[in-house]
């Protein structure tokens, strides 16, 4: 009986654990430092929206010996023991980090009161019970500032903005997504949050929260019920390093997720691929997936993720695949300031290696399919995908033209007849599912002498 | 004039057929299901009646010359019994195997599990309806504790608030059915339609969802997903009638809309908007097909679809739940009374000591005399010729070469037997390759009873003499017991009275269901009409929720293969063509490749230009029909002729033992 212990209850873990279920051979223990059963971190802010229960987030946990509140300290390799902030120790033959990443606190002077403690105003957007503890918040206040313009930030914002606080948002760099869209992109999602009644600053820094409100450093000062920081993250790697494993921005892992000792495996957001650091849940339950299926045996090998960024917030459409503003390739790009559509496709070889779509995902569903299976596209194909769908609009039917499948009919044997009676009894038209009635009733009319 | 039912589809329409020598169709108004309404299959349906191509005398294939040669009807019978008889003793009972048909009656389908089960003695019997609907009937037993294609009648459909076709192109493939369609919208009732092409049933749809073959499964629990996540779950209902909902909503839990719209192809605002439309509704209907249901994964997607159905609360609701639309004529009743490899009369399973003893008791023979289990349609069909596998295959209402997946592997499965025995009207594509072929009635020439996909058991009536030298399929399989010394009846109503006691009190309870009774009433259910009303059929009267997870397709798509291609009827063919292809009326120009203009481009493919679909396990030469009702990475193929299964994928569901019909992964070139 092989001993499987994963560090972190987030996402990345729960995944592992579901994978892992019901299989013989081993046993799995999952040592979560939340009071929180394992639960869906990225809706969140529907929860804040008031689109999902807090209750319908918990995600599966079956055969697992889950421990909640037990937060790991050291890793004592030579051992093989996990130690826990109460001294105890968990034996483990294979060991699986998915600690995740930390938030990052701005530096804003203020937030943090000399107690330690975030000021009363300020909430961080992590956990649930950060969630639920804006939630709570928001309850009473009229208005809110988020600090970030990231992903993370704009769902909070919208979340906040349609339960009816008036809200605002701080961005440091030159506009909005800055990490995933161009200046274009970003200009039309600023457009968009302007017109839904966000208020957005960009090139703009918080600098000092004060009585008065949040100071920014262009001199205005926001005088808000709340402020929520959504700033980002890094890979939470302070356990692996005290365990001197191999770590640079992430716990570097090869193509079975193993870190430098091949007892540990690392997954999710705190892990690192070749150069690539995710902090997305696409990437981090393929890692969780494809490591199940290595620790039950079977023949895989991780080449990196896909990932596929999709902004989870009302009337704001946005998707992010890969890396658009940092992949070589040729650029197909279609901007529409008058509707507020930004859609962009990088493709190289054929085949679309990122994309930002902004404001209309009519097609998400084909070009995802096409980017995720690396298809080779035509020449004339990425415009096509960027084009409009257009619908032919009806012609004067031809008399061989088919109108009643059922009964095999055409147009011209309908123009012949002089009542719908006539074209029932002598063609059988219409007699069959029926859907040619309204059709029939039109031919019979043309035909019909004036 | 005789009242009768049409020769193909699960709906059995109603007609009337005149005339003597010549039959004429005519509408029977007064049969519910249809009212008089026909699609140009039903009309045209007595084309086949002194076709040049009918059989009407048995064939046996000549050693000398290797050619079919006409024989009398005792010489092939004593040919076959003898051969059978031989092969058993040197390789035991299991060494012949016996393949049905969904289009068989139920006294056929009777008769010839029996004919398997006493006169041969082998386990080894299955028939085409595998193929069929046999995901739902898995999933069905699961959830419900039974399974019967739809626990309503038909017309409920009119009545509901939301009705969900996943995977079911009605208005091609049972036209008159469409009008329920028609009906409901003008009833204020919404229609949405889940499938890879824009078909005729989806442009009568108010909402149309078209995802990647094979995500079915995904887009149910995305559903689920945001059912629970709005707090639109029937919880009152969940918790009296139901058990098992924790644990399915957990794993909804873990498909947030994003998720499904990536897997699916589906994207996330359409999946939002559906979930609205059927959290908001009082009565909701979902609907599953062969879309849905021919895939490895296809019983957990009709599970999961059936927890959408239950979290909502609506089965056993009225004008509300869950329910399969069966494809072959007597699908339902086929897999009733015995050609199913584990299944004994009146949906008894084989294994249960019990069932036996009490078919083995109408039967008059030893409950221990009776085989156990077999393999599955498909499993059967590969282990012909095997050391382990039959020997010598008897083939009733099935043209396995055209319907069979991986079909080309298929034929030198039949080409390695020793003996293959095709009844059949025509020499069909599988007759042809038969040691004896024997002639028999069609439809409209014999009598008997269907049960259509209501579980409305109705009685088509022989309106005309079969041509000299043509015998029903009962007095061939009672012409072969009876050299196996076995007497078997061959009047059709005996035997319904005989398939009657065998189906006492089993699931399926036909024992109260007569001819005169079906005349009077236009056709009886069995059980009830609208089942679950109360409770289920599980001991505990609750219904399961099932947890299932999406494994994908068996065979995804790379970099050799980039499309999926999937496959399905057109409204003027029936099956493997067998019988329509055959009707002067009804336009046959060959099988085609439905794609998109955008693929097209891509690979330079014209409309009406031949372009060569490939799989790994074969190549389709045909005309591109290029349309932009199908996503452009995907293809269609119908299956009525032969070539469009030596493509098809034969991965099998675990536990119907379903192929993969619906999506493979494949290439095409101009």
């Amino acid at each position: 009986m092989s001993r499987i212990v994963i560090v972190g209850a987030g996402m990345a873990a729960a995944r592992l654990a579901d994978g892992l279920a019901g299989r013989p051979g081993h046993t799995v223990t999952v040592l979560g430092d939340e009071q929180h059963a394992p639960y869906n971190r990225i809706l969140l802010s529907a929860v804040l929206e008031g689109t999902h229960s807090p209750d319908s987030l918990r995600l599966p946990m079956r055969d697992v010996d889950l421990r909640v509140g037990a937060r790991a300290v050291e890793i004592h390799r030579a051992e093989q023991e996990v130690e826990l902030a109460d001294r105890s120790r968990v034996p483990y033959d294979v060991l699986v980090l998915a600690t995740g990443s930390i938030p990052t606190l701005p530096p804003i002077r203020g937030i943090v009161r000399i107690d330690g403690r975030l000021d009363g105003r300020v909430h961080a957007f992590r956990s649930l019970d950060d969630c639920l503890r804006l939630d709570a918040a928001a309850r009473h206040a009229r208005s809110a500032v988020v600090v970030g313009g990231g992903l993370l930030g704009l769902q909070v914002a919208r979340a906040l903005s349609v339960r009816g606080l008036a809200t605002e948002m701080v961005e440091g760099g030159d506009h909005v997504l800055r990490s995933q869209v161009d200046a274009k992109a970003g200009a039309m999602l600023a457009r968009d949050l302007k017109r839904l009644g966000t208020a957005v600053y960009t090139g703009a820094r918080a600098t000092r929260l004060t009585d008065a409100g949040l100071v920014l450093d262009n001199g205005f000062t926001l005088d808000s019920d709340l402020v929520v920081l959504t700033a980002g993250g890094r890979p939470s790697t302070a356990l692996a390093r005290r365990a001197d494993l191999e770590v640079r921005r992430g716990v570097v892992v090869d193509h079975l997720l193993r870190t430098s000792d091949p007892r540990i495996h690392a997954i999710g957001d705190c892990a690192q691929h070749g150069s690539q650091v995710t902090g997305f849940v696409p990437p981090a339950w393929e890692q969780a997936a494809l490591l199940a299926r290595h620790l039950n045996g079977e023949d895989v090998r991780y080449d990196g993720a896909r990932t596929v960024a999709r902004l989870r917030a009302t009337d704001l459409d946005v998707a992010v695949l890969g890396d658009p503003e940092r992949t070589d390739g040729e650029v197909v790009e279609m901007s529409n300031p008058v509707t507020g559509s930004h859609r962009k496709l990088v493709v190289r070889d054929g085949v679309i290696v990122a994309a930002t779509l902004v404001g209309d995902l009519s097609r998400i569903g084909l070009i995802t399919q096409h980017y995720d299976r690396g298809t080779v596209l035509g020449r004339h194909e990425a415009g096509a995908l960027l084009m409009a769908e257009r619908t032919v609009a009806p012609v004067v039917l031809p008399d061989d033209a088919e109108v009643c499948a059922c009964a095999g009919v055409s147009a011209g044997r309908i123009r012949a007849c002089a009542s719908l009676d006539e074209a029932r009894d002598t063609t059988r038209a219409t007699t069959g599912c029926g859907g040619c009635l309204s059709a029939v009733r039109e031919l019979v009319k043309e035909g019909a002498p004036v | 004039m005789t009242t009768t039912h049409c020769p193909y589809c699960s709906l059995q329409c109603g007609m009337v057929l005149e005339g003597r020598r010549t039959l004429e169709v005519q509408p029977w108004a007064e049969f519910p299901v249809n009212e008089g309404a026909l699609c140009r299959k039903g009309w045209t349906a007595t084309g086949l009646r002194g076709h040049r191509e009918r059989l009407t005398t048995p064939l046996v294939r000549d050693r000398a010359t290797g050619e079919l040669r006409a024989a009398g009807w005792d010489e092939a019978l004593d040919l076959v019994a003898g051969r059978l008889r031989a092969l058993q003793a040197e390789h035991g009972k299991d060494a012949v195997g016996v393949f049905g048909g969904g289009g068989l009656t139920n006294e056929k389908a009777y008769s010839l599990g029996k004919l398997a089960r006493v006169a041969l003695g082998t386990s080894q019997i299955d028939y085409n309806g595998r193929w069929c609907m046999s995901s739902a009937a898995s999933a069905g037993n699961q959830a419900f504790g039974i399974d019967r294609g739809l626990p309503f009648p038909l017309a409920d459909i009119e009545h509901t608030d939301v009705l969900v076709l996943v995977g079911s192109n009605l208005a091609e493939t049972m036209p008159p059915a469409a009008r329920h369609l028609d009906r409901l919208r003008e009833n204020g009732g919404r229609v949405v339609v889940i499938d890879p092409r824009r078909t005729p049933t989806a442009d009568r749809a108010d909402v149309f969802l078209q995802p990647v073959p094979g995500t079915d499964l995904p887009i149910a629990l995305g559903l689920l997903h945001l059912i629970d996540a709005a707090d639109a779950v029937d919880e009152e209902y969940v918790a009296t009638r139901t058990t098992g909902w924790e644990d399915v909503r957990r794993t909804a839990a873990a498909w947030w809309p994003e998720r499904v719209e990536r897997v699916s192809g589906v994207s996330a605002a359409e999946l939002r908007e559906l979930a609205e439309l059927v959290g908001d509704a009082e009565k909701v209907m979902v609907l599953t097909a062969r879309g849905a249901e021919q895939h490895a994964q296809g019983t957990d997607t009709v599970l999961a679809w059936i927890a959408v159905a239950l979290a909502l609360g609506m089965p056993g609701k009225e004008h509300a739940g869950y329910g399969c639309l069966t494809g072959q004529g007597n699908g339902q009743g086929g897999r009733e009374h015995g050609q199913k490899a584990d299944q004994l009369p009146g949906y008894r399973m084989i294994d249960d000591p019990a069932a036996r003893e009490h078919v083995a008791g109408v039967w008059g023979v030893e409950p221990s005399s009776l085989p156990g289990k077999g393999r599955s349609a498909y499993e059967l069909l590969d282990a012909l010729g095997t050391d382990a596998g039959p020997k010598a295959l008897l083939v009733f209402g099935s043209n396995i070469v055209v319907s069979a997946p991986n079909a080309t592997h298929v034929a030198a499965r039949l080409a390695s037997l020793d003996l293959l025995v095709v009844a059949d009207l025509v020499l069909s594509e599988t007759a042809a390759l038969a040691d004896v072929v024997l002639p028999v009635t069609q439809w409209a020439e014999e009598t008997g009873t269907m049960t259509n996909l209501e579980g409305r058991v109705i009685l088509r009536q022989q309106a005309a003499a079969p041509p000299d030298g043509v015998r029903s399929d009962l007095d061939v399989i009672a012409g072969l017991a009876a050299r196996l010394g076995h007497d078997f009846a061959t009047d059709p109503e005996e035997v319904f009275a005989e398939l009657g006691r065998a189906s006492a009190g089993g699931k399926a309870d036909y024992s109260e269901i007569t001819y005169d009774r079906i005349r009077a009433e236009h056709g009886v259910f069995w059980g009830t009409p609208r089942m679950f009303a109360d409770s289920f059929a599980h001991a505990d009267g609750r219904a399961r929720f099932v947890p299932v997870e999406h494994r994908g397709p068996a065979e995804p798509v790379d970099a050799a293969y980039p499309l999926h291609l999937t496959t399905g009827r057109v409204l003027a063919q029936y099956q493997s063509g067998a019988q329509t292809r055959r009707v002067r009326e009804l336009p046959d120009a060959g099988p085609f490749v439905e794609l998109h203009p955008m693929l097209a481009d891509r690979i330079g493919a014209y409309d009406g230009r031949p372009v060569v679909v490939s799989t790994r396990r074969g190549e389709l030469k045909a005309p591109a029909r290029v349309v932009d009702t199908i996503r452009p990475d995907t293809v269609f193929v119908p299956f009525h002729w032969v070539g469009a299964n030596r493509l098809t994928n034969d991965a099998l569901d675990p536990s119907s033992r379903m192929p993969e019909f619906k999506v493979c992964a494949a290439a095409v070139t101009a």
